[in-house]
């Protein structure tokens, strides 16, 4: 690895390490002003907003959350009308799992794959930038119209007959369409940046084998995001040139088809399902371990459970479908395979049983939430089999038992390991420690919030109540269990505003946390908390699976990066062997500017064709912006 | 000098957001079921003497004109179409037994009162009164949904595309017609 012939660049292993520290700074910090922080792209940053950002939705949709249950805790209740009803319970799914599941995920990923794997920031970081922002612009077109009173009120999949041309009057599907738009992309470009960082940037030595469970969990999710979003932005570009330029994909008396719908969008909407757990599974991993002391039993049972979810969840989406009177044979083969993949999932929660029994486990905060995660997840995967098959799905479809049965998943399957993953991750991303007792409360109000809350659904379910309707006559059998969940959800929104206070009063004066307070193995705390804005003085050098638990006093590293220009190594895919120096690109407005030209055309395209021709003009110029060769080498072997 | 500026430039921000969120607002909203004196008060159109031309009830100015501007409201009247079977005359609007609704000849007057009168009471040579069949609001929705088949020009709002064979032209074109018209032959 020697530089370009006769010119010799300046390299990290020359310098003394404070004159190291400073030109390391000078060409990966972000630049100043409001202009340098539209302009940032350092993966740490944009993971942080993220993050941030994907929070403040949770935060918005728990309030249209809340609505619904003072609006449900009475018979006949006046709060809200039917069609604010209909938009509210549209508003809170589609937030919920397009603003805040899924960008949360992706935006874990962000944060801690470059570091867990040992590099200087996530590939592509331009276009980490740009997803960012088409996120935020997606996330203020939902937001907006509903406070504007046109929000999407199809319900979080937007069916067609309901959402196409004939039922869905006004602009307010196509809202729900372009929304899905936004975010489908910026996951998608996440999911790009993460395998090629994962693939190519891990650090020397870090073979497939000793990849940390959360970095496995990303890639695979990264692969269903690729393989699984194109379905749904097809179904939903489709359904807005139905609506808007007379094309009948939908329509079946010119030809088209309304199962069509269901089909493309269930192909991305199971998958999705994975594309939230997946990650989740990786952190309740990482986390497991470090608070069993001991390496997490079966890591290739585990890695090979993840992978085996991530193929079968490509199979069973029709499951979502049996009420719509598909043929015998594929409701048989769609029930199997729905069962089938309780396999895997049994797999996993057998290993994290295992690790803490063969552990000393240490209870702290983040140990907690993986317990309440365990035992939540696993009633909700019970009920998940229950719903796979046919004759009991045809019962309970589009009840409350259906609502009981996804928030026992989503809620338990990922927003527990993910709060438990906040209070773990806390201290690397801010510096500071969150507080324990704080943290043991959080964990206690969510867990008995949340099971008092949802339980009951299932009861409700069984006495035929459906979902989604705005109010219930007094002769109906449900009040009591309606009061009775309205009242307990009080517990689980205590516990998220516990949880939004503690995560503020630490983030001011929180216990200073130091590199590695939970003395956990992996890459990302190796460096300090926060990291620099080159995240590792040298790239670390990994030997094994757990580096810092085998290999306490000395962390072996790699130098010969140059100090002169962002560079990063990159390596094989599988022995992870160093291959070339490749630079990284700095911050650049371009991206910004791509996001807000791209936000004016899809916005522009739910009025008028022709501002898809017209919007994309100042995209050209943006990209050509973007993309001006800059005459230097791009990376030296 | 600069907070002045500032305050000015905010202030107009203001009030584009506001008539923005106005506008959306008059366009999107639903109304589902409207308090019956609203009701009992749209009923008040002061036609001229025949029964053609006239002033709209000064309920449906208040409320803003939803029969012409909502697209809720217009998507109603489509369906109150089919419903109540307007098409076993008039067919998919282009004529049957009874006159066509998209050749742009209003016999009894193209305006919203004209048609609100046209439904409720009837007219002569076969046009049956709705006024025992429907209430007020729901032959206003009819009648802003008729008007948009054959109108002068266009509104901002238009009920959707059915899902069915598309058998004439959609509604609200650009102008649909124009006038001086010859009447048709018949």
């Amino acid at each position: 690895m020697n530089g370009t012939e006769g010119v010799r660049h300046p390299r990290g292993r020359d310098l003394p390490p404070e004159e190291r520290e400073r030109r390391l700074r000078r060409i990966w910090d972000p630049p100043r002003g409001i202009l340098g922080a539209l302009s940032v792209v350092d993966h740490k940053i944009i993971g942080r907003r993220y993050i941030a950002t994907a929070f403040v939705f949770l935060a918005l949709g728990g309030v249209l959350a809340a609505l619904i249950r003072i609006q449900l805790a009475t018979p006949e209740g006046r709060l809200l009308g039917p069609d604010v009803y209909n938009q509210v319970f549209t508003v809170h799914g589609a937030n919920m799992m397009f603003l805040f599941a899924v960008p949360v995920m992706e935006a874990m990923g962000v944060y801690l794959v470059p570091l867990m794997i040992g590099t200087r920031n996530i590939a592509f970081p331009r276009l980490n930038a740009f997803s960012y922002w088409i996120y935020v612009a997606g996330g203020a077109l939902l937001w907006i119209a509903f406070l504007l009173d046109f929000g999407p009120d199809v319900g979080w999949f937007g069916y067609v007959p309901l959402s196409g041309p004939q039922y869905g009057y006004g602009k307010r599907a196509d809202i729900w369409a372009q929304m899905i738009t936004f975010t489908e992309l910026a996951a998608l470009a996440v999911a790009v940046e993460i395998v090629v960082t994962v693939f190519k940037q891990r650090a020397p030595g870090m073979t497939l084998d000793r990849i940390p469970l959360f970095v496995w969990a990303m890639l695979v999710t990264s692969f269903l995001v690729i393989v699984a979003m194109p379905a749904i932005m097809i179904a939903s570009s489709a359904l807005i040139l139905d609506r808007l330029v007379g094309t009948h994909f939908f329509n079946p008396a010119e030809g088209g088809d309304v199962l069509l719908f269901q089909h493309l969008f269930w192909f991305f909407g199971h998958p999705e399902v994975y594309i939230i757990f997946l990650p989740a599974v990786g952190m309740v991993s990482t986390m497991l371990s470090t608070f069993a002391r001991r390496p997490v039993f079966g890591y290739l049972p585990l890695v090979m459970s993840l992978i085996t979810i991530g193929v079968l969840s490509f199979g069973l989406w029709a499951h979502h479908m049996f009420t719509t009177g598909l043929p015998r044979v594929g409701e048989s083969f769609f029930t199997a395979s729905s069962m089938a993949i309780a396999v895997p999932a049994g797999v996993q929660i057998f290993c994290f049983i295992a690790t803490l029994w063969l552990g000393r486990p240490v209870w702290r905060p983040p140990l907690l939430f993986v317990a309440a995660f365990v035992v939540t997840f696993t009633i909700g995967g019970l009920t998940g089999v229950m719903v796979a098959s046919v004759p009991l799905d045809s019962q309970v479809h589009d009840t409350y038992f259906v609502v009981a049965h996804f928030h026992y998943v989503l809620v338990g399957g990922a927003v527990f390991p993910l709060m438990g993953a906040i209070y773990y991750w806390f201290p690397k991303m801010t510096g500071r420690m969150m507080s324990d007792r704080l943290g043991a409360w959080v964990a206690a109000l969510v867990f008995v919030g949340f099971n008092l809350t949802f339980f009951p659904m299932h009861v409700l379910g069984l006495q035929g109540m459906p979902r989604r309707i705005y109010a219930y006559q007094p002769e109906l059998p449900w009040g009591g269990l309606n009061l009775f969940v309205s009242l307990a959800s009080i517990i689980l929104f205590a516990g998220f505003l516990l949880f939004f206070v503690d995560v503020v009063r630490s983030a001011v004066r929180g216990a200073p946390a130091g590199d590695n307070p939970w003395n956990a193995p992996t890459l990302e705390w190796a460096t300090t908390s926060p990291p620099p804005s080159y995240n590792f003085d040298g790239i670390p050098v990994v030997t094994s699976a757990n580096p810092l638990w085998d290999d306490p006093e000395t962390l072996p590293v790699a130098t010969g990066l140059r100090v002169d220009r962002r560079e990063l190594l990159v390596t094989s895919v599988q022995r992870a062997e160093p291959e070339a120096r490749e630079s990284s690109a700095g911050a650049s407005i371009w991206p910004f500017l791509a996001a807000v030209a791209t936000t004016v055309m899809l916005i522009g395209s739910i009025f008028s064709p022709w501002a898809v021709v017209w919007g994309s003009l100042p995209i050209a110029v943006a990209l050509v912006g973007w993309f001006w060769p800059k005459g230097a080498p791009e990376d030296e072997a | 000098m600069e907070e002045q500026r500032l305050d000015r430039s905010g202030r107009v921000l203001a009030a584009a957001l506001a008539g923005l969120a106005l506008s959306a607002c008059e366009r999107e909203e639903r109304v589902m079921r409207r308090d019956p004196p609203v009701v009992a008060a749209l009923d008040e159109a002061a036609l001229l003497p025949g029964g053609v031309g006239g002033a709209e009830p000064l309920a449906h100015v208040a409320l803003g004109k939803p029969y012409e501007t909502n697209a809720y409201e217009i998507a109603q009247g489509k369906r109150l179409y089919a419903a109540m079977n307007c098409a076993g005359c008039h067919g998919d609007g282009s004529g049957g037994v009874g006159p066509s609704l998209i050749d742009g000849w209003w016999a009894y007057g193209a305006d919203l009162p004209s048609l609100y009168a046209t439904i409720r009471d009837g007219r002569p040579r076969g046009m049956p009164p709705y006024r025992q069949k429907l209430p007020p609001d729901s032959i206003w929705q009819l009648a802003g949904y008729v008007q948009t088949l054959a109108s002068y020009s266009a509104k901002t709002a238009a009920p959707g595309r059915d899902d069915a064979p598309q058998t004439r032209p959609a509604e609200n074109r650009a102008p649909a017609t124009q006038a001086p018209l010859e009447p048709p032959a018949r």
